[in-house]
């Protein structure tokens, strides 16, 4: 009977951890999106009023005039780094895990040390460097940005991901004739599908969520959400429920991705070295 | 040519050209008098170098810096080791747990920094404005250059728990049941199965999730420019802001490309410690 009780009590206690941390997470969230509910006087109202008639100003004002272009410029910067990364990731990495050579152990190190690199060196001297092209505020500036973090992650990961295929599946297509390509493009692809669906949500979500890049490289023609976002927090006439309700479009990739990407997002955030 | 080159070529031509040259360039541009807007960039050698660690904004960003990174490395370790040790074991809901406790790391940062923003802001935010003052808390949590930090703190904890957890519970989910029934068939204690399975077998997880997270917390810059841009005065201006500031505020591109090469030098040094005192 004791032990019994013991243990109730040991999951009572588990339960209460946990529920605070819930509490934690899910509070500011919440709070954000029934903000986004609201009218600017709603919102401003302290004691808030918990129950009210939602009104759908804030997105009508997120959505019209010059600020869907910062969701137009994300969705192009992000779709196209996903395609790039894609194409670019999946020969690489092909090529990367059938190098047996010194040499591609060397790429392969160089490539993870980008991850350890500060961002803001990557910045600089990319600034200078697109400046001179004259494509600061630009959506190519961008995506060139994001494509230095991205393409990186993505041929470390699909590579770790083909050296798992057993290579007598490839050998056997060699057998037959078939080229390099086609045994990429008819055998190893559908067997990698998980992991480059997985690569793509991980690119995806990446570039939609990226500020420091998008930040310098763009004014306001290519800027992206976050971007958006974060001038507007800056400023100093505070439409609360306007930012909001962008925080609340900007969040949605997110909530759609999160359930699958669960699976791969340590392997993805630690570059491979978790599984 | 080996085919294994042709499909590699397109891949390094790119990333020789956005990655590889300019991590060159930057060291070259450390090396020169390099500002937007002004004619000539004279060769100085190391006086960028000079001028930044010498600078009192360097010490002050230095000490900022180090509060934050190693109470938030910390403070994350120790909450994302709890959580992952209470949901490995068996719970109601605890895929939908696992789900709401990942959700932090795949949102914005951005947007995680204006949330905090919004609920700690003294006039409107609900916590700030309505929750503290009615314990009698009455001051401004991101205006007052004391509390800023500590603001700042607890919403990089938000935002970054997720994946000290996620790390650690993959370590913690390697580990075979089987190791854990012996240890409890001799007789041993949950304290004891803790630090003598546990813990040694999970070690390479935990390095990982420490250098990855250090890295991460050196390097934050969204959440604190969207919460405070790295003030009050320079209460909150860790090595990111303030090579912000100095790259792209005051346009002084040599001596941010100096602070960048200071801040990957330290990163390359704490990572090689932790690894080695850890290891």
């Amino acid at each position: 009977m004791q032990v019994k009780s013991h243990k109730k009590l040991k999951k009572f206690t588990l339960y209460l951890i946990i529920s605070i941390y819930l509490v934690f997470v899910l509070f500011p969230l919440l709070w954000l999106i029934q903000s986004s509910f609201k009218s600017m006087y709603q919102a401003l109202k302290i004691p808030p009023d918990f129950i009210w008639t939602p009104t759908f100003e804030a997105y009508k004002k997120a959505l019209g005039g010059g600020m869907l272009r910062a969701f137009l410029n994300s969705a192009v910067v992000s779709l196209s780094n996903v395609f790039l990364v894609l194409l670019l990731g999946i020969t690489a990495g092909y090529a990367l895990a059938n190098l047996k050579t010194r040499a591609s152990q060397n790429i392969g190190f160089w490539i993870l040390s980008v991850r350890m690199a500060p961002a803001f060196g990557i910045i600089v001297p990319l600034y200078i460097i697109l400046r001179s092209f004259r494509l600061v505020d630009t959506i190519l500036a961008v995506m060139v940005a994001h494509l230095t973090i991205n393409l990186p992650l993505a041929i470390w990961l699909l590579k770790g991901y083909f050296e798992e295929i057993p290579s007598e599946l490839a050998e056997a297509a060699v057998v037959d004739g078939a080229t390099r390509g086609q045994i990429l493009l008819y055998i190893l692809i559908p067997v990698a599908l998980p992991m480059i669906v997985a690569v793509a949500a991980l690119v995806f979500l990446l570039s939609w969520n990226e500020f420091l890049f998008a930040f310098i490289l763009t004014s306001e023609q290519a800027r992206t959400v976050p971007v958006l976002v974060a001038s507007l927090a800056g400023t100093m006439r505070f439409d609360w429920p306007l930012m909001c309700a962008l925080s609340t479009l900007a969040l949605i990739p997110a909530f759609v991705l999160v359930v699958y990407l669960q699976r791969y997002i340590v392997r993805g955030l630690t570059f491979g070295a978790v599984k | 040519m080996r085919w294994q080159y042709k499909f590699l070529i397109p891949s390094l031509v790119i990333l020789l050209s956005i990655v590889a040259f300019p991590t060159f360039f930057l060291f070259y541009i450390s090396l020169h008098q390099w500002v937007l807007f002004k004619r000539g960039m004279p060769f100085t050698g190391i006086e960028n170098f000079y001028l930044i660690l010498t600078s009192s904004d360097f010490l002050q960003s230095l000490k900022v810096s180090l509060i934050y990174t190693l109470s938030s490395t910390v403070l994350t370790f120790v909450l994302g080791l709890g959580l992952a040790l209470i949901l490995n074991e068996e719970l109601k809901g605890r895929n939908v747990i696992r789900t709401i406790i990942a959700l932090p790391l795949v949102i914005p940062p951005v947007v995680a920094g204006f949330a905090w923003k919004f609920v700690l802001n003294r006039e409107v935010g609900i916590i700030g404005a309505y929750l503290l003052p009615k314990i009698g808390f009455m001051k401004s949590l991101l205006a007052d250059p004391s509390l800023a930090l500590g603001s700042v703190i607890v919403a990089d904890i938000w935002s970054k728990t997720s994946l000290m957890f996620l790390i650690l519970l993959a370590g913690l989910q390697a580990v075979s049941p089987d190791l854990y029934e012996a240890a409890r068939i001799d007789g041993a204690s949950s304290p004891q199965i803790f630090s003598y399975i546990t813990l040694p077998l999970i070690k390479p997880a935990i390095i990982i999730a420490l250098i990855i997270r250090f890295i991460d917390a050196f390097n934050v810059f969204d959440t604190i420019f969207v919460m405070t841009s790295g003030g009050p005065g320079t209460a909150t201006q860790t090595f990111p802001l303030l090579g912000w500031k100095i790259g792209f505020l005051y346009f002084n591109l040599g001596q941010a490309a100096a602070l960048a090469i200071v801040m990957l030098f330290m990163t390359i040094g704490v990572s090689i410690l932790l690894i080695r005192r850890i290891m």
